[in-house]
């Protein structure tokens, strides 16, 4: 990844926390660590749906799903970050994303909560971070990992 | 009121654009032979005619000038009956002219569909009609046999003009002695092109009420000087039968920028005619016949009746629909048709014996097929429209290149899904252009030392093979040198291998990567890098394959393989393990259960079969693609024999579910970066259970086969 778009990331936010704005964030566990998708690219929760599994694409990839008509691509959020495959638990759940009208569904361990961010995010700390455009402490001390959509869509 | 004039610019741009398209076909074929027929003399006079007409009536003052230009161009061929008489420069020069006047006319036509302001520009080429006409007439009274002369006839025009002013009264009152009913009408002051605003009138009404009408002035078509006339007295038409009044009145009222009418008796003509008044409807036609004849000796009446004639026909054949409603449409029979299998496959109908169900049901399949059938077929259009503008671009191209090179079209009439043949347009001009650029040879020597045409030829063809289209541009050109290919792309840093490594075909394949560009110097045409990559995006977004052949020094061959529609196959459903996949009936051959002994394993491990006499191979789909199931021997499972192209083998699946129609659904965009296309997988489908099932292609399949080995 290039370091440019980490820098650039890093302005637009710290223009955006002079002027206190808050953002909406969508907070979820994946591999015991938080995570947030700002809201905008969230369109809905679903849970305990049927996968189809595709051959011959990486093993992130868990396959489609049928939304009322639409097929989604579904990734599991821990496989892509950390190589491991996720196990189904209780709170297993696939939040359905919309980046740049691209629909896609991500496979998390569990989904907390909607809240306002207003700290400021501080980029992160190691490059290794794939999909991490910045991290924040959240009001219960908690550290949340901030997802960048774009990437996650884009990179293969 | 807004919904009407936003109805009226939709048709303007409709009729305009398939009037330019016509021209431009005409000149390219007049181009061509070098000379202009009467007939398409006539036609383009007709075009410009219409255009000029329907754009002074939605005031678009640029065009209705140039093209009355135009048509004022082609009044002086048409009297001189052709164009023979031009020297080789002249014509050269006139089609040059009628070409970027296309161009033009068809950039504004663009620009009203965008809601862009129009340009005034037009003096040049108003100039430039000018100056040609001079040079014309210059050069028609020099070979003083063809007699006529456009100054000739414009004198005459003039002294005729005049000999009219005097008795216009006369005229009248002549025509009020003939007819019953005159209709006056005063039109917008200065709304401009008084005359032709009356000639859109006389049209509607030969439309609404036939030719049972005359008017005055009667030359508002071809005069513009009667507008003056128009403004100061007003424009009448003349009316026999009383019933046709009312429908007459409905059609003025409609025509835009009309101020008054009035509708006024002629008690001389009553009384004159009283005799004649009550016969039958054939006497007043053959009158009024009598009297268009009388009054309009002239071509150009004529051919306006016969024109509007001729689109009374077309207007009752054929209309024109928005493209949405047919989406629409499409996706709605597309659900009835999954709703269908839902409903007669519904798990709840298992086991029960439903002889009647049974037998509406089977009705209910086959009217939907047929109303699948004619959906589909409402949105096929022949391809020749995208052929013919690569004419254009062949001609254009040749010109500025000093390329000779004729374009021949095979099979134009193939049809095809219309979202279809809209979205080849670009990438087909894009591999045009790469063969008049890089295929065709630069120096006519080159050509002939290898004993080739000095002509180049570029060979455009469509054609059906079952469920696609294919579509061929080949050249007779330089080839595609694999050398220079590999040293450009070693440059470009694209090569994922050592060079020695590559096979022709593979280094083929790199002319569609991204970033590549064969020639050395960027032209106006090609050379920027990007083109065939996006050829290959755009091919791949409609579903489609874009293969490349080509041999040093004897040409090149594209083949776009285009499936006929996105929506809908029929399929056979297979089970492998928990999965389920769709192969489209149209590759199915047999399929057939065998036992392990009939299985022949050869050195490598593979396994063949034997069927019909011919040896195919067996591709296990559960191995392939990594799938767990308990069936993995041949006496549990099933084979499926198909065939793609020239490719044929055996599939062997877990069991075959059944057949089904289904509608196909591109996969995810985001999965289109897993090159899953590659790997046989064509598109999925909703099952009547809301399950998923992946649609084989059979052709891919089979590649990735191999290539896994």
């Amino acid at each position: 990844m290039p370091d440019e778009s980490f820098e650039t990331e890093n302005e637009n936010i710290e223009t955006d926390s002079q002027n206190i704005e808050m953002q909406k964030y969508l907070t979820f566990m994946s591999n015991n660590l938080v995570y947030g998708i700002p809201i905008e690219n969230v369109v809905e929760i679903i849970t305990n749906h049927n996968i189809t599994k595709l051959p011959r694409v990486p093993d992130y990839v868990k396959g489609i799903i049928n939304l009322r008509g639409q097929i989604v691509p579904i990734i599991d959020m821990k496989q892509r970050i950390s190589k491991e495959c996720s196990e189904k638990t209780r709170g297993t759940c696939i939040i359905i994303l919309n980046v740049n009208d691209i629909s896609i569904g991500i496979l998390v361990d569990a989904v907390s909560q909607v809240i306002n961010i207003e700290n400021k995010i501080s980029a992160p700390p190691a490059k290794n971070h794939e999909f991490i455009s910045g991290m924040t402490n959240l009001p219960d001390g908690t550290v949340m990992f901030c997802l960048n959509c774009e990437l996650l869509v884009n990179q293969k | 009121m807004n919904n009407d004039s936003d109805n009226m610019i939709d048709m303007y741009l409709y009729e305009t654009n398939s009037l330019l398209e016509q021209y431009e076909e005409i000149m390219l074929g007049a181009e061509k032979a070098k000379l202009f027929t009467t007939d398409d003399i006539n036609e383009i006079f007709r075009i410009m005619h219409t255009i000029k007409g329907s754009s002074a009536m939605m005031e678009f003052d640029s065009l209705t000038k140039l093209a009355h230009r135009v048509e004022d161009l082609f009044f002086i061929f048409r009297n001189n009956n052709s164009t023979a008489s031009l020297s080789e420069p002249m014509r050269k020069e006139l089609f040059d002219l009628m070409f970027r006047i296309n161009d033009f006319m068809r950039d504004e036509v663009a620009k009203i569909e965008n809601g862009e302001p129009l340009s005034d520009n037009i003096g040049s080429f108003i100039n430039d009609i000018n100056s040609f006409i001079e040079k014309l007439n210059g050069n028609v009274s020099e070979g003083d046999s063809n007699g006529k002369t456009e100054k000739d006839s414009g004198v005459a025009a003039k002294k005729e003009d005049a000999a009219k002013k005097l008795d216009s009264d006369g005229k009248i009152e002549e025509y009020k002695a003939k007819s019953h009913f005159t209709i006056k009408i005063k039109f917008d002051d200065g709304c401009g092109m008084e005359n032709l605003r009356a000639f859109m009138i006389v049209n509607s009404l030969t439309d609404s009420i036939g030719d049972k009408f005359s008017f005055y002035p009667e030359d508002v078509e071809g005069n513009p000087k009667t507008s003056n006339y128009i403004v100061d007295n007003g424009f009448f038409i003349f009316l026999n039968d009383e019933a046709l009044i009312d429908k007459a009145v409905a059609v003025i009222k409609s025509s835009p920028s009309v101020a008054s009418y009035e509708v006024m008796p002629n008690s001389d003509g009553v009384k004159k005619d009283s005799a004649a008044d009550k016969k039958s409807t054939s006497a007043s036609t053959s009158k009024s016949g009598t009297i268009s004849a009388a009054s309009s000796k002239t071509a150009l009446k004529k051919k306006s009746s016969q024109q509007s004639s001729l689109m009374q026909k077309t207007k009752q054949s054929i209309i024109s629909v928005n493209l949405s409603k047919l989406d629409s449409l499409m996706a709605i029979v597309g659900e009835i048709v999954i709703t269908e299998s839902m409903v007669t496959a519904s798990p709840d109908l298992k086991g029960l014996k439903l002889d009647n169900f049974t037998k509406s049901a089977r009705q209910l399949r086959k009217l939907t097929d047929e109303l699948q059938d004619i959906a589909m077929s409402i949105r096929m259009v022949p391809i020749s429209g995208v052929f013919n503008k690569m004419k254009r671009i062949v001609r254009d191209m040749g010109q500025n290149l000093h390329k000779d090179v004729r374009l021949t079209i095979i099979g134009e009439d193939t049809e095809l899904d219309k979202t279809i043949v809209d979205s080849i347009g670009d990438p087909l001009m894009h591999i045009v252009r790469n063969s008049m650029d890089h295929g065709i040879e630069e120096d006519v020597n080159e050509r002939t030392a290898l004993g080739k045409d000095p002509q180049g030829e570029i060979i455009l063809e469509a054609k059906h093979t079952g469920s696609d289209i294919i579509i061929t541009i080949t050249d007779d050109g330089a080839g595609v040198d694999t050398k220079k290919v590999l040293e450009k792309a070693s440059r470009n840093g694209i090569l994922t291998k050592p060079e020695s490594e590559y096979t022709k075909k593979e280094i083929l394949a790199l002319l569609l990567v991204p970033g590549f560009s064969t020639n050395e110097v960027v032209t106006e045409y090609s050379g920027r890098g990007v083109g065939m990559d996006v050829v290959k995006q755009n091919i791949e977004k409609v579903g489609g394959v874009v293969t490349i052949t080509s041999e040093v020094g004897q040409g090149t061959c594209v083949t776009l393989k285009i499936p006929l529609t996105l929506a809908i196959v029929d399929g056979m459903e297979v089970a492998v393990g928990q999965s389920i996949f769709t192969i489209p009936i149209t590759n199915m051959r047999q399929s057939f259960k065998c036992t392990q002994k009939d299985i022949i394993v050869d050195s490598a491990g593979n396994e063949i079969v034997e069927r019909m006499g011919d040896f195919y191979p067996i591709v296990r789909l559960h191995k392939l693609y990594n799938i767990d199931t308990d069936i993995t021997e041949v006496e549990d499972g099933i084979f499926i024999w198909v065939e793609a192209s020239d490719k044929s083998y055996c599939l062997f699946v877990d069991n075959l579910i059944g057949e089904q129609q289904v509608v196909v659904k591109p996969l995810p965009t985001y999965l289109n970066g897993f090159s899953i296309k590659n790997a046989g997988i064509a598109g999925c489908t909703i099952l009547g259970d809301g399950n998923i099932s992946i649609i084989l292609d059979i052709l891919n399949l089979h590649t990735a086969s191999v290539s896994s080995l």
